[in-house]
């Protein structure tokens, strides 16, 4: 569904993203882990069209998309989450929300019809906030909101324009274990047919929810393979030295 | 608040607003009625450029050459061609807003100071086009425009309280326009743009289009207020186009309230009755406009009904807060 | 007069307006690459260094002190609306910087009409500088031979002091991380007061030593601003080399435009605005790649 050939990026002398290679089978589930400084949000910069690669390809559905632009490709169907909030500060949770279904359904020209009053977008905007457990929140300013639940309309954001594929980077980043607790719920309740990548640090989320993980360290992919499989590899241990040996 | 909402303390301003310009023209005497065709063009112009400064949150500093594109447009139709003058204005409309819609293409990937001065340059560029071409009259402009013509209907235009009815009648129709617009999926995203572009283009919008829409519709917007200008006066001149009338229809638009409306109308009002205030003291009008700006902007930059506004929402926000809600964390 | 000789003389006079814009320029530039303000009152601090200028030369009779006490002047100017207004307004975003100093440009239009009324002022030239010389086969004022000189050595100065002083290098790494420039031990606060003065005083300079050439008139800072934005968005923010490249390019635009497209030449330079805003919006050379 979404495969990555011989992705390279590099800055001046520094290259930051070596060769990169990955394919995602429709609806899988995966987790790409690695150590800060490891290159994965420059792998989603590069997917989602915010950086231009030095060489390579990105195929969607077997069409290149690695010249298109960030609009374009959210159009064919890729949403992303950010690992820091990016939200419309200056709005209400509820208007976020229903700005990003209006994108989602390409209402966005119109000189006619009303996005906040459209019953079919606010449809889609309760079911996201079900899903994200905003559903109480909606009306809130999102500059007043706690972090957690800017967290969760960060997601929110994503979901809502209904995609085909979903980049998650770092999604419960800064957040209490409650709220993770939450996200594999969340994840749990999503659509079986939606292609989704996460970045990952919590090691039990990643084996727990993932089809398959890989690793990258220093730019580039170091392993890939099952749960099980990332488990075992004394590469993927050497790295994470002593990390799940201590909680298992 | 970035979004438009017309509440009930909006709608309250605008009619009283509309309503004491309605007196004011119908009870007052003749100067009475030209103050009244002045705060209107300034308003209608304010509301064109409140949609793309206060809500689009794109600066810019060239409707009054996006006016007198329309005005002499309209102007050289009607004398140089002798077109009947309802074509000639929506010609000159039409041509307002193709200009703004060029620009607002040539500048829309840019932002903040470069939109800015961007938009300025174009302005002068403008205005020193038509400044310097002989057959547009040059310094001296084009006299002798028509205005429209109603007498088949009964009404006078050259009846100064008629012309004066027509200005309020636009103003409200242009503020109606831009409501609608506002109100719209395009307004909306124009909205969600401003907030945060990039996000905008992550859910799949090109931001370069809108963006360039709004400036042509403000255009279109500000060449109604062109027509009337022409119309009223009867006369053109490069003056319309120069920075400094670009420069004040800002600073009506931040004196009232950018971003809510309402506050060009507010703003209109407040800008013109200073003026005659103060002109009738000092010939030095351009500090008053320099200090005012100042003060407005180092105030909070809200202006007079933006700040009313904010300060009604605060106390409304306040006895919510006191019922409880705020906001709880499922963490 | 021949052929080359025109051509000389279009040569000089373009080299001289492009001096003139690379003094504006150069101070609008850096005061945005190193303070992030607007200053769109620089224009109106260039024509107060005219108006300054005629005064001086009035009262002493003498050009020199005019050349000397005007940008001085100028830069006091530019102290007062420092401490006042532009420190306050440094974090508050480009939308409120520059309508603020637009609205000091309203302010200083009329203060130059009540302190000097409507009419378009004249300056002398020095007794020194009064003829002209033989150069590249035409007689070419003197005057204005100073001009295009001084512009040189004030460029040569700025690019020296820029790239070769330790001076130079603070305002580099300033304009590149003020933070980062900050934490290691460079006092930014200081430097940018520095920054805003010298641009003020380069802006009252051109202002003085353009009044014997154009008259110090009362549209003279917005007819100058425009042209000197342009210098800087097409040369980029923040770039000493983008001014130099730009306030050439433009005066020559302006000047050459003017002889063979008489026509379109008051809206070339715009086409070139344009230009630049959709192909290279940063500009040709910005401080920050």
């Amino acid at each position: 569904m979404l495969e990555i050939r011989n992705l390279r990026k590099s800055f001046g002398g520094i290259e930051v993203t070596k060769n990169v290679s990955l394919s995602l089978a429709p609806g899988e589930r995966r987790v790409v882990l690695g150590p800060n400084g490891a290159g994965k949000t420059t792998l989603f910069n590069l997917l989602a069209g915010e950086l231009k690669p030095t060489s390579g390809e990105i195929l969607l559905d077997g069409r290149p998309i690695t010249h298109l632009s960030v609009s374009q490709r959210a159009r064919a169907g890729l949403s992303r989450s950010y690992q820091k909030n990016n939200l419309f500060e200056d709005l209400t949770i509820r208007q976020n929300l229903q700005l990003a279904a209006a994108a989602g359904k390409g209402r966005t020209t119109s000189l006619l019809r009303d996005p906040l009053r459209d019953r079919e977008l606010a449809a889609i905007v309760e079911e996201v906030a079900e899903q994200v457990s905003l559903s109480d929140m909606l009306d809130i300013d999102v500059r007043h909101a706690s972090y957690g639940n800017r967290r969760q309309l960060e997601v929110g954001l994503a979901l809502a324009t209904r995609p085909r594929i979903l980049l998650m980077d770092e999604p419960t980043s800064g957040v209490g274990p409650g709220m993770i607790k939450g996200f594999h719920h969340l994840l749990a309740n999503l659509p079986r047919d939606l292609t989704i990548v996460i970045i990952e640090h919590d090691l039990d989320l990643a084996f727990d929810v993932s089809d398959r993980i890989t690793v990258m360290n220093y730019g580039e992919v170091i392993f890939e393979g099952t749960p099980e499989e990332t488990r075992g590899n004394h590469l993927v241990r050497d790295i994470y030295l002593g990390n799940w040996q201590a909680d298992a | 608040m970035v979004m438009f909402q017309q509440t009930r303390t909006h709608t309250a301003v605008c009619l009283a607003i509309l309503a004491a310009l309605l007196l004011y023209a119908v009870m007052g005497g003749y100067f009475a009625r030209e103050i009244v065709v002045e705060i209107a063009i300034l308003a209608i112009l304010a509301i064109s450029l409140d949609i793309v400064a206060g809500y689009g949150g794109m600066v810019s500093l060239f409707h009054g050459a996006i006016m007198g594109a329309a005005a002499y447009g309209y102007g050289v139709l009607t004398v140089k061609f002798e077109m009947h003058p309802l074509p000639a204005a929506f010609l000159g409309v039409a041509l307002a807003a193709i200009f703004g819609t060029l620009v607002g293409a040539i500048v829309a990937n840019t932002a903040g100071i470069f939109y800015i001065m961007a938009t300025l340059a174009f302005g002068q560029m403008a205005y020193t086009m038509v400044f310097q071409s002989r057959w547009l009259g040059g310094d001296d402009g084009l006299a002798g425009l028509p205005r429209f013509d109603f007498e088949a209907i009964g009404i006078d235009m050259n009846d100064p309280l008629a012309f004066a009815l027509f200005a309020i009648v636009l103003v409200i129709l242009v503020y109606l326009a831009a409501a609608g617009l506002l109100r719209s999926a395009f307004g909306r995203t124009l909205c969600g743009i401003h907030s945060n572009e990039a996000r905008m283009r992550a859910l799949g919008v090109s931001t370069w289009i809108p963006k360039m829409r709004a400036l042509g519709t403000s255009s279109l917007l500000a060449g109604i207020a062109g027509i009337l200008a022409a119309q009223h006066t009867q006369y053109i001149s490069p003056e319309l186009l120069h920075w400094t009338v670009s420069g004040e229809v800002l600073i009506v638009v931040i004196l009232g309230g950018l971003g809510t409306l309402t506050g060009a109308l507010v703003g209109a009002v407040a800008f013109v009755a200073l003026k005659h205030g103060v002109g009738g003291y000092t010939d030095h009008w351009h500090i008053v406009v320099g200090i005012m700006l100042i003060a407005v902007v180092l105030a909070g930059g809200r202006g007079l009904f933006g700040q009313c506004h904010h300060l009604l929402r605060q106390r409304a926000n306040r006895s919510a807060n006191a019922t409880g809600d705020g906001s709880k964390s499922h963490a | 007069m021949s052929e080359s000789g025109f051509w000389a003389l279009q040569l000089l006079n373009a080299l001289q307006y492009s001096m003139l814009l690379f003094l504006l320029s150069i101070g609008l530039t850096v005061i945005f690459g190193l303070l992030h303000f607007v200053n769109l009152a620089h224009g109106a601090l260039y024509m107060m260094g005219a108006y300054i200028g005629v005064s001086v030369a009035a009262a002493t009779g003498s050009y020199w002190a005019a050349f000397l006490l005007a940008p001085l002047a100028v830069t006091a100017i530019g102290a007062v609306l420092y401490f006042t207004l532009i420190e306050r307004l440094r974090q508050a975003g480009p939308m409120n910087q520059v309508l603020v100093t637009f609205g000091l440009i309203f302010i200083f239009l009329d203060l130059v009409r009540i302190g000097w009324g409507d009419i378009a002022l004249g300056l002398d030239v020095p007794q020194a500088m009064a003829g002209t010389a033989r150069v590249l086969a035409v007689d070419y004022p003197v005057y204005r031979l100073f001009i295009i000189a001084l512009g040189l050595l004030i460029m040569a100065a700025l690019l020296f002091v820029l790239s070769r002083t330790q001076i130079g290098a603070m305002i580099r790494a300033s304009v590149e991380n003020a933070a980062m420039a900050s934490a290691m031990g460079i006092n930014v606060q200081r430097l940018f007061v520095c920054v805003f003065c010298v641009g003020c005083a380069l802006a009252g300079l051109a202002g003085v030593v353009a009044a014997p050439v154009f008259s110090a008139s009362t549209g003279m800072g917005i007819s100058i601003l425009i042209p000197t934005l342009i210098v800087v968005v097409i040369g980029g923010l923040g770039s000493l080399q983008g001014a130099i490249a730009g306030s050439l390019i433009v005066g020559f635009l302006e000047t050459m435009g003017a002889v063979l497209f008489p026509q379109f030449a008051a809206i070339l330079v715009y086409v070139l605005l344009a230009a630049i805003l959709v192909i290279r919006p940063k500009g040709l050379i910005p401080a920050r790649g």
